[in-house]
């Protein structure tokens, strides 16, 4: 069957209305402390240099492994946490949009006076972490979260009428009857009713929660939703109820959602767009149609291609990755998938923490390791406590053992006793390139092969 | 209150190539709101070397069923109330001693022959002539040296699976002390003459004092030779689920790997034995995709390797299409459709069966148009002898709330509990899936 989702059909899905929100090299560092004086001894990547937009009324899907920062981004943007760098703004005006995008194309050191202070402004009434107390109250009832886990984000000793109602009173739009009049409203909005009132979360099952949540979120009629994984803990029949829904109240009360999710059959049936997040940065974004029919990256394939759809032939293999995420304390250099990737090049970005990681899952070597010194990212020494194990090492980078294109990455190989000395081909960051109008892949290959 | 005999195959024809039939199995709880039927009347049979999918929502008894295999369900407040589990164990092939030769078929297991009537037939083997086991009244002593030999589970979440405070290696190694006693000495050549404190530390039976006269020489040379023995074999487990240099990994603990790392723990772990039964209890649902891919070609791949039956329990609809050869689909402590995998997703029965199909997003629907089954899981607090699926269901008539369809077959082993294809015979109407009536 060929149908596909036509993302034209949905309303609100215009793919140039105005942009509600604006994410612009959004970072996100965690420190990792250590000792008993907590030295931070170093800084876990959650999100790593991130920008896209949402416009107004429609769906942006967040789909990625667990740990590659989706949640953190869901956070940010919520304004639940503030970034290290970089910003979520919001409300921008047209004009206001590309002055922002203007000024931060410019290096920081080079901006003039004049640019510094129209930073400045736009920063303080639009960039979320940085709003006034007015602003800041606006916001919250401009955007609100529903969580995955609905009994863990209602407050267990409230009734409904007080969890649904909280939103009202906290912003004092209504009290007494007529608020129990507005949760009712909401209620039977989300499919529940007046009978549910007087309940605890605990009355009900997974999915009502998730009504409840919902309820909760669009009481202040807010403008955007995030929703974190809002059906991974829901069975299909109850999921495929609250997709539904949302579609429903997204059609009706005009509502922007970032949807976050680790389905990608969700996502093809929710999002207009599609933003990929690997590790901390984006690896592909685009329309719905484009990353599902056009994928660009080879992470995006191999995400497509490893889950599993019922429409799909059984008997095809389910295309799998080797390896696992490697350590968000020190990301791999250049692109960062080319560590699992199936159609690495020589320019993908091999170093010297590529041998480390071989050598682990190699039996005897990894155990004479002594010390590695580092230079840099791409030039290193490993000291060996043995000459054999660092003899083999010799030999094993420039045999089959490691990956061809590592072997051509790699400009010098000298040993030396117990100390092998490697240097790799020094290699920048992969930045986002757009492939097609709307569509960016951050990949060194224009149209990434398919994997053997 | 008296319970009534459970009906279902018991007594009739059961196919002999099953190594583990569900008779009839009725698993009730006590709770202060009254009693859950959380189990109530399952029958299927498993067959030799295949893999059977059992899916259902959250709640409908799937675990519950799959625990009850090696009763691991808490008693109280769970209570047996019926039927039971049969299971036909293999034992190790003589002729090449558990290697796999051409008498074995390269599974080194054969079936084992009654004890009662020698192969023959009689009433306790059902007349299979093989050794039949009801594992639901086994001696809990008999059922200990079944478990993690002939029948092995894998759990849901490996990180609480495992025990946190053992490494891998003694994780492993337990599973060989406690069922390859006699092994573990013959490789280590102590089988002549084994001195009973190595027997006793083999067995994983020693004592305080026991393990510091161990820990000295003359035992503490022959003690170390048992411990490389076994991490031979641990070693060995590992490397069959593809963990990248196993010597390492041997001496981790369960926190140092990643989810997809720890699972492969825990199918080396339950593998260790070759068992005739594999219990999966949804075991990627914890896991990435791209992990989760992965774990499934290995359980395929193992599975082809070992034969060995597996009871594979999902929710996920797709998986189960590519894992399983036979599917029964579960609802509400039942099992309403039964049938060969092509047949369930080419030609589901059951109304049930049809909206969760019809539920999972796919390419082919359009935005916001799920076909959703309306309403929740009922509650099985006294369920009333009607169709459990009545009041989701969007076909039922008057009948299906009065009457309690049972599985019944229909052509080529496809069995299903519907009154839309098993019309009862006394109805003033019958349901039909051209006719919606709700």
């Amino acid at each position: 069957m060929t149908a596909t989702v036509e993302p034209a059909e949905a309303p609100g899905t215009s793919l140039h209305g105005e942009i509600a929100i604006s994410v612009r090299d959004l970072h996100k560092h965690f420190p990792i402390r250590e000792g008993a004086l907590q030295r931070v001894a170093g800084h876990i990547r959650a999100i790593d240099g991130v920008s896209f937009d949402i416009r107004r009324g429609e769906t942006v899907g967040l789909v990625g492994e667990s740990g590659c920062g989706k949640t953190t981004l869901g956070r940010c943007v919520s304004g639940l946490t503030d970034p290290t760098v970089g910003g979520v703004y919001f409300d921008l005006s047209g004009q206001d949009h590309d002055r922002l995008d203007s000024i931060l194309a410019v290096p920081e050191a080079a901006r003039t006076e004049e640019m510094r202070r129209e930073l400045e402004t736009l920063e303080t009434s639009h960039r979320v972490d940085r709003l006034g107390k007015q602003e800041w109250l606006r916001y919250r009832r401009n955007c609100q979260v529903v969580f995955q886990d609905a009994f863990a984000s209602l407050n267990p000793r409230q009734l409904v009428r007080e969890i649904v109602g909280r939103p009202l009173k906290v912003h004092k739009e209504a009290s007494g009857d007529q608020l129990t009049e507005r949760v009712v409203e909401l209620l039977e909005r989300v499919g529940m009713g007046r009978q549910h009132l007087y309940r605890y979360p605990h009355q009900f099952s997974g999915g009502q929660r998730q009504r409840l949540s919902i309820a909760r979120a669009i009481a202040l009629d807010p403008e955007l939703i995030v929703l974190d994984e809002p059906t991974s803990a829901l069975d299909v029949s109850v999921q495929a109820q609250i997709l539904n829904l949302l579609n429903e109240l997204q059609r009706e009360l005009h509502l922007t959602f970032l949807f976050i999710t680790h389905d990608l059959s969700v996502v093809r049936h929710m999002a207009d767009r599609v933003v990929v997040m690997y590790l901390g940065k984006i690896s592909e974004r685009g329309t719905t149609g484009d990353i599902f029919d056009d994928a660009r990256h080879p992470y995006t394939h191999a995400l497509l291609r490893s889950s599993p759809d019922v429409d799909d032939d059984p008997e095809a293999a389910l295309v799998t990755l080797e390896g696992s995420v490697p350590d968000p304390a020190r990301p791999p250099q250049g692109c960062r998938f080319h560590t699992r990737c199936p159609v690495a090049t020589p320019i993908c970005g091999w170093e010297v923490d590529d041998v480390v990681r071989w050598l682990e899952d190699e039996p005897g070597m990894f155990d004479s390791l002594t010390d590695v010194a580092r230079h840099d990212e791409f030039t290193a020494e490993l000291h060996f406590s043995d000459e054999d194990a660092a003899g083999q090492l010799e030999a094993a980078l420039s045999s089959e053992k490691v990956p061809v294109e590592a072997r051509e990455a790699l400009i010098e190989l000298r040993r030396d006793g117990g100390t092998v000395q490697v240097s790799f081909q020094m290699v920048g960051e992969v930045e986002l390139t757009e492939r097609k109008p709307g569509h960016f892949a951050a990949c060194v290959h224009e149209r990434a092969p398919e994997a053997k | 209150m008296t319970l009534a005999p459970a009906p279902g195959p018991a007594g009739n024809a059961v196919a002999t190539d099953s190594v583990a039939s569900v008779v009839g199995l009725r698993i009730h709880f006590e709770s202060k709101a009254g009693r859950v039927y959380a189990v109530d009347g399952v029958d299927f049979d498993i067959r030799d070397g295949e893999t059977l999918g059992l899916v259902g929502e959250t709640g409908c008894g799937k675990s519950v069923t799959a625990r009850s295999f090696l009763r691991l369900v808490p008693m109280p407040p769970g209570i047996h109330a019926g039927g039971s589990v049969l299971f036909r164990p293999h034992q190790r092939c003589q002729h090449c001693s558990g290697a796999g030769c051409e008498v074995c078929e390269g599974t080194g297991r054969l079936p084992t022959s009654c004890s009662k009537c020698g192969g023959d037939g009689c009433p306790v083997c059902n007349g299979t002539g093989m050794e039949t086991i009801d594992l639901s009244t086994l001696p809990e002593k008999n059922l200990r040296e079944i478990r993690g030999d002939r029948i092995a589970m894998i759990f849901q979440d490996p990180a609480k699976a495992l025990n946190p405070a053992l490494t891998v290696r003694n994780q492993i190694a337990e599973v060989f002390y406690q069922h390859r006693t006699t092994d573990v000495l013959e490789r280590a050549g102590l089988d002549t003459s084994p001195n009973p404190l190595l027997r006793r530390h083999v067995a994983q039976r020693s004592r305080l004092l026991e393990r510091a006269l161990l820990a000295l020489p003359p035992l503490r040379s022959r003690r170390q030779k048992i411990e490389g023995v076994v991490d031979d074999m641990v070693a060995a487990a590992l490397a069959e689920t593809q963990i990248p240099n196993p010597i390492k990994v041997m001496e981790r603990y369960p926190h140092e790997l990643s989810g997809g790392m720890k699972q492969r723990v825990m199918i080396a772990q339950a593998l260790a034995c070759n068992p005739d039964l594999l219990i999966a209890d949804e075991p990627t649902t914890a896991l990435d995709v791209t992990v989760q891919a992965r774990i499934i070609e290995l359980i395929k791949q193992l599975q082809g390797r070992h034969k060995s039956a597996v009871l594979y329990i999902s929710h996920d609809l797709s998986l189960v299409r590519r894992v399983c050869d036979r599917v029964a689909v579960m609802y509400a402590g039942r099992i309403v459709e039964v049938g060969t995998t092509e047949e369930i997703f080419a030609n589901p029965l059951h109304p049930y069966t049809r909206g969760l199909l019809a539920a999972i997003p796919s390419r082919t629907h359009v935005r916001g148009q799920l076909v959703a089954i309306k309403g929740t899981v009922p509650e099985l607090i006294e369920p009333p002898p009607s169709c459990r699926f009545v009041e989701r269901c969007s076909y039922a008539v008057d009948v299906c709330a009065e009457i309690d369809p049972t599985l019944e077959g229909t052509e080529d082993g496809h069995e299903v509990a519907c009154f839309i294809h098993n019309p009862p015979s006394v109805a003033a109407e019958l349901p039909s899936f051209s006719r919606r009536t709700s």
